[in-house]
């Protein structure tokens, strides 16, 4: 029982920071990044290629490149279509998703890479008659003090406010001085930094990658993003929070039957989407007055 | 050396051109008026002036230095604000950090706090509501928090796009009362308004914009003259340029 709700944190702490990772992007550019996905698949590869490393070692890299790579993707792809219609962007997001997933391929091969980084995180620690994973704590923790550092950023700092700015307004965050270039290389750094915890997560428990890697959490998270309410860094959170505890929920109470456990979630992906079409945190929480 | 000067501006959205010929002079401390029809092109030559829209065409020079081909968010760094049409708060942010962001175009970053507290004892309904999210204002304090958010960045020029816009007479009368304290404090506006009579009282100057041509400029006086103000904001007779 304990087990199972840890299980639900974790697996919600994972796919609300794959989820704020997109919805940063969302929010400053109105851009569904597809190629999120392929963030946290370059940064499960440079785990694996570099934990000989040692752990320390082989995070940094991971953070680093990935956050580079989103930066990449901004100055080669993005910045040149910001003019573009959102229906470009996405399509350009899919090519982004593609190109990099057949690069991977190229460089890394088309079967699953295997490695293992920190097998301690598999291992259960013992309360008298249950037994829990550490996998699930370190996770839990991880999401914690991301999701806790992404809201102080958020919040707090002057960066942080003009990236909400930017995100209802981006026109008149400009008119006030706000360096479009600028907000937006941010929010990208920030997705690939998040990206690249996910990437942690991820291959601690599947303990291998491969091209197709990142394809999965991405789709989830972005329905994530959607249920949260388009726009609103908190509603993608927490969007990404329920996606992730209600998929693990799933699969512990349908037991045998878990091959629905999709087929339940999209069932309530759309009741949700039905009742408040906005999302869960509509982005306007106020009228706009005349 | 005027502080603004634009002479021959064309902009449009597109393919679509909407000013054809804009012009407009404005010197240091001066308030400077702008009327004309709805569609008149009014607001596409202020964001023209900022940057926020793209001139295919002609000059636009800001203390000496030409800034036609700048981006808004350098433009505003010189001295140039705009508080466009509809007052485009952050209503999610509150008041207070609506007026934190102003900050981001000052040229100086020292006094930063001191401008907002200056700034907001012009205007003290907002005083009461600094930590109050800004969509809660009521709609002459959300384009006075517009105004004001300008204001932090101690503009030279202030432009302000219909600032009268869905206001009681009462709160216009605050706006524009507004308006002549920070003329007197050295700044000089730009104030686009539908109604002529409003904006005549507080300029020296009215420029008429129609189809996308500035037509007629106005002085003091022509306010009393209903025939001649007529004349020049509907077209009919000569043009007065
Ligand atoms: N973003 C835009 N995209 C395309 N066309 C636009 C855009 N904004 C304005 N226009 C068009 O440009 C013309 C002039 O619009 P503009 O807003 O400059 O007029 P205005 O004088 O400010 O009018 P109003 O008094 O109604 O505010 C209009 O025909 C309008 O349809
Ligand atoms: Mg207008």
């Amino acid at each position: 029982m304990i087990q199972t709700i840890l299980d639900a944190l974790s697996y919600g702490g994972l796919y609300g920071l794959a989820a704020l990772g997109i919805g940063l992007v969302f929010g400053v550019m109105r851009l569904v990044n597809f190629a999120h996905g392929e963030l946290i698949a370059i940064g499960a590869y440079l785990l694996i290629v570099t934990i000989d490393l040692g752990l320390p070692i082989s995070i940094s890299i991971a953070v680093t490149g990935t956050a580079i790579l989103a930066l990449l993707m901004e100055f080669s792809v993005f910045k040149r279509l910001r003019l573009a219609e959102p229906s470009v962007l996405l399509i350009a997001s899919f090519g982004v998703s593609v190109f990099l997933q057949r690069l991977y391929e190229v460089i890394f091969g088309a079967l699953p890479l295997s490695g293992q980084i920190a097998p301690w995180m598999t291992g259960v620690i013992e309360f008298g008659d249950t037994t829990i994973t550490r996998g699930s704590l370190v996770t839990i923790g991880l999401a914690l003090v991301l999701l806790g550092g992404m809201w102080f950023f958020i919040e707090k700092t002057t960066l942080g406010l003009q990236i909400r700015a930017a995100s209802s307004d981006f026109q008149t965050a400009r008119l006030l001085g706000v360096r479009s270039n600028r907000v937006i290389g941010a929010a990208f750094v920030f997705s690939g930094v998040l990206a690249a915890a996910v990437a942690f997560v991820l291959v601690t428990q599947r303990g291998s990658v491969d091209p197709l890697f990142g394809v999965n959490i991405t789709i989830l998270a972005l329905v994530g993003t959607v249920i949260g309410g388009l726009g609103s860094l908190q509603g993608a959170a927490l969007g990404g929070f329920a996606v992730g505890t209600t998929i693990s929920l799933l699969n512990s109470f349908l037991g045998n039957y878990r091959i629905y456990t999709y087929t339940w979630l999209f069932i309530l992906v759309i009741i949700v989407l039905l009742v408040r079409p906005g999302g869960l945190i509509s982005n306007k929480a106020v009228k706009e007055r005349v | 050396m005027s502080l603004l000067n634009v002479e021959d501006l064309q902009a449009g959205y597109g393919k679509v051109q909407v000013l054809f010929n804009g012009h407009i002079k404005v010197e240091p401390g001066e308030l400077v008026g702008i009327v004309g029809p709805n569609g008149a092109g009014k607001s596409t030559f202020l964001g023209a002036i900022a940057g926020a829209v793209k001139a295919s065409h002609g000059t636009i020079e800001f203390g000496g230095e030409s800034i036609r081909s700048k981006n808004p968010e350098d433009i505003v760094r010189l001295g140039l604000a705009l508080v466009p049409e509809g007052r485009a708060i952050f209503t999610d942010l509150t008041v207070n950090e609506n007026l934190r962001l102003g900050l981001t175009g000052r040229r100086e970053k020292s006094g930063a706090q001191k401008a907002i507290e200056e700034v907001i004892d012009l205007f003290p309904v907002l005083i009461t509501h600094r930590n109050h999210q800004a969509g809660l204002l009521s709609g002459g304090q959300q384009q006075q928090l517009a105004i004001a958010r300008a204001l932090v960045s101690e503009p030279k020029l202030l432009m302000l796009d219909e600032p009268s816009l869905g206001l009681s007479p009462t709160v216009i009368q605050d706006v524009f009362g507004v308006l002549n304290r920070i003329q007197d404090q050295g700044t000089a506006i730009i104030v686009v308004e539908q109604r002529a009579h409003l904006v005549m009282s507080i300029a020296a100057r009215t420029l008429v914009i129609r189809e996308g041509h500035v037509r007629a400029t106005l002085l003091r006086e022509d306010a009393q003259d209903e025939a001649r103000l007529a004349a020049a904001y509907f077209g009919t007779g000569e043009d007065l340029e």
